[in-house]
């Protein structure tokens, strides 16, 4: 036990290094079941401490209920003694009528109130179940409102989905930096466009995904899907058991703070040195951040580039760097126009426009 | 400034006296009010201790009754206040410059089905605190604990000043027969105090019985402090004591004069609190002073007193408590550290130093 810095005696070591010692001497049965029960004596010669009862009122209320109260009116004093114990006696003699209504009383309240408190606990108060209940599918009613989660997929998918053969060339990009891994996790792997990459390319890789259509999709194609919640699955897997994380069009669906538990989970659960991968749609552009984002009302809010390096960075990821996608075919400016400085301003008009409409974020576990 | 505007303005009490329902020797309470009596003596003003009780040995204590005579609308009266009495009524009503000085109540939880007496006059105690709020100017709290529990009760004028602690009372030579007594086993553990359920000496011999199981199985346990207040929950500790076999290694000394309290200090191994409520915890500072390690649990007061000058266990596991004491015991070095710290801490409660600030608090 060493000495910290500041010359304090550093308590958080001297109880790790006991509650250590408490381990070995359990699994050595040292300390047994007979020492346990030495700790949990209860004095002896009565009712245990009411300030230990306090912790679990119930029965000890029960208890004290069936308790008697004992009085001795005889006094001890030498000379008047007797005197006090006749005195007492009398006075007892007289209000005794009033004492045991008053006892009566007593007891029908306390017998009512502990019926009272058993039927409460075991059958809580209606008028709240009800209310918990109201809230509860409020609750989860606004959570499915809020990315618009009745919308049958399919018809979206079909609609608004991206084409398969460009989401293939985006993955291609991350290609050699999931070369040789062994098991890589794809959240949200969809239809399995990167996972098939994969396989073709003898990286071990699977996926999870929430949509029953997408895995059935996936999974006939002999994919590895597992479904479930991503960030449920991540919370589930052992530490330093996966080599890899892909994530494509993921980080925009869910709260900021899940994000952040999800980049928690991944330094948790991915080996030393593991690669991961954002990829999300570029709100520095314009017409992605003002419009097409919102084309996806599973889309909760956009997460511009400079932010994501940031989360990551914070998050003690390393090598943190920004990866943009060419801008696809489509509308642009005219850029062959005579004037140098309007040319240059046309090419920068066309960029903060039109420019790349997905970016990813790449780094590495230390 | 805490002192009330009126008092500013009259000038200088004309006397400064002080009352608490029983004065004792040998209680850290008593002994805080007769090392204030000598200040306040010191410093030019006649000062009285009063008491309803005064236990024999406690020096030169007048009875309460001669404050309703003595006491002048110019004199300052302290009311220490530990426990509820029914004088305290009678004294809220004397016209004077009234400080209560708080070194708060032990919760009647404590003693409800233990011992009715105390219960009661806990719970009095709490009622009658209530009513003292407007009747007196200034409210002092022993710890910022006892701050805390004044100004959640509504007194607007408070602060905090500790306990002053005569120091050089324990420069005596420690009981050569305590001494003598305490024999040459590897470890004996200590605590000091009132035996009290709320100082909870019954977890202290539990604890004794993990230590001789899977530690040391002649450890021995001293239990210094009076017993005389709390003879139902004396008993049933002995009754616990004996059933779990101990009858030989738990010693209970019952009150000891200051050169046995001094070499119990000074003979132990390790000194070790499972209490769960002091206002202040005197004992602790003495085991500090007296160069004893300190284990303690972290209950009321407890943490802000020992502040760094020892180990303090955040939650109550009695396995966890006695694998402290053995740690200290048997690592020297460590046991060296706490003794530093515990010396440095308890150097923020010089006699000198506190008595200037109770000065300055009570603007004398």
């Amino acid at each position: 036990m060493s000495e910290p810095a500041s010359g304090r005696v550093d308590v958080d070591e001297i109880i790790a290094e006991v509650r250590e010692r408490i381990e070995r001497k359990r699994a050595s049965g040292v300390y047994g079941p007979e020492v346990e029960a030495a700790l949990r004596l209860p004095l002896p010669g009565g009712r245990p401490l009411f300030v230990e009862e306090l912790g679990d009122p119930v029965p000890a209320l029960r208890d004290a209920i069936e308790e008697r109260v004992e009085y001795d009116p005889r006094s001890r004093k030498p000379i008047y003694g007797r005197l006090i114990t006749l005195a007492r006696r009398a006075a007892i003699g007289l209000v005794r009528w009033w004492i045991a209504a008053k006892d009566e009383r007593q007891e029908r309240i306390d017998r009512l109130t502990y019926r009272a408190l058993l039927d409460l606990r075991d059958r809580p108060s209606p008028g709240f179940d009800e209310r918990l209940r109201t809230l509860e599918t409020e609750w989860a009613r606004y959570r499915r409102d809020l990315v618009a989660a009745d919308l049958h997929s399919v018809y979206f998918q079909a609609r608004f989905g991206g084409e398969e053969r460009v989401i293939r060339a985006q993955s291609e990009r991350f290609l050699d930096l999931f070369r040789g891994r062994t098991r890589v996790l794809d959240l949200g792997s969809g239809r399995g466009t990167f996972l098939q990459l994969m396989r073709d390319n003898g990286v071990g890789a699977y996926g999870v995904d929430l949509d029953e259509r997408m895995i059935a999709t996936a999974r006939e194609r002999g994919l590895e899907v597992v479904e479930a919640d991503g960030v449920a699955h991540l919370a589930g897997l052992a530490e330093r058991s996966i080599d890899g994380l892909y994530a494509r069009h993921l980080a925009e669906h869910i709260l900021p703070g899940e994000l952040v538990r999800v980049l928690r989970e991944c330094r948790r659960v991915l080996a030393p040195g593991s690669p991961i991968v954002f990829v999300t749609p570029n709100p520095r552009t314009l017409t992605v951040g003002a419009h097409t984002f919102w084309m996806d009302p599973g889309h909760v809010r956009p997460i511009p580039p400079d932010l994501f390096r940031f989360y990551l960075e914070v998050e003690g990821f390393e090598g943190v760097e920004l990866v943009t996608f060419e801008a696809t075919e489509g509308t642009t400016l005219r850029e062959d126009v005579g004037d140098e400085a309007l040319r240059g301003n046309m090419r920068l008009l066309n960029e903060t426009l039109f420019g790349d409409r997905d970016y990813a974020v790449i780094g590495r576990t230390p | 400034m805490t002192i009330p505007k009126p008092w500013r303005f009259a000038g200088k009490p004309t006397a400064v006296h002080q009352f608490h329902p029983v004065l004792a020797p040998g209680d850290a309470m008593s002994n805080h009010v007769f090392a204030l009596r000598t200040r306040l003596r010191e410093w030019g003003y006649a000062s009285d201790a009063f008491a309803v009780e005064a236990k024999p040995g406690a020096p030169d204590v007048l009875p309460y009754r001669r404050l309703f005579r003595a006491l002048r609308p110019t004199d300052m009266l302290l009311m220490h206040f530990s426990i509820g009495h029914e004088v305290f009524d009678q004294l809220a009503k004397l016209e004077a410059r009234k400080v209560l000085v708080y070194h708060n109540v032990t919760p009647p939880e404590f003693f409800t089905g233990l011992n009715d007496h105390a219960a009661v006059h806990a719970r009095l105690g709490l009622r009658q605190l209530a009513g003292l709020v407007p009747r007196v100017g200034l409210a002092v709290g022993v710890s910022e604990y006892d701050a805390h529990d004044l100004g959640e009760m509504g007194f607007e004028n408070v602060v905090t000043v500790p306990i002053l602690i005569d120091w050089s009372a324990y420069d005596v030579e420690p009981d050569a027969s305590v001494l003598a007594s305490m024999t040459s086993r590897r470890t004996r553990i200590l605590f000091v105090g009132r035996i009290s359920p709320n100082k909870r000496q019954d977890d202290l011999i539990r604890m004794l019985a993990y230590y001789r199981a899977c530690i040391d199985k002649e450890a021995q346990l001293f239990l210094v402090g009076s017993f005389r207040d709390q003879p139902q929950y004396h008993a049933r500790c002995l009754a616990l004591r004996d059933t779990l076999g101990l009858q030989a290694d738990v010693t209970f000394t019952g009150p000891v004069p200051m050169a046995g309290l001094v070499a119990y200090y000074r003979r132990a191994s390790v000194f070790c609190s499972l209490s769960e409520h002091e206002g202040f915890g005197v004992p602790l500072l003495e085991a500090m002073r007296l160069g004893l390690p300190v284990v303690a649990y972290d209950a009321a007061a407890v943490g802000e007193t020992l502040d760094g000058g020892g180990v303090l266990l955040a939650r109550k596991d009695l396995a966890e408590a006695a694998e402290v004491c053995a740690a200290i015991v048997e690592d020297a070095a460590l046991r060296e550290r706490l003794v530093t710290a515990g010396t440095r801490r308890v150097r923020d409660f010089a006699s000198d130093a506190v008595a200037e600030r109770t000065r300055e608090a009570l603007g004398l």
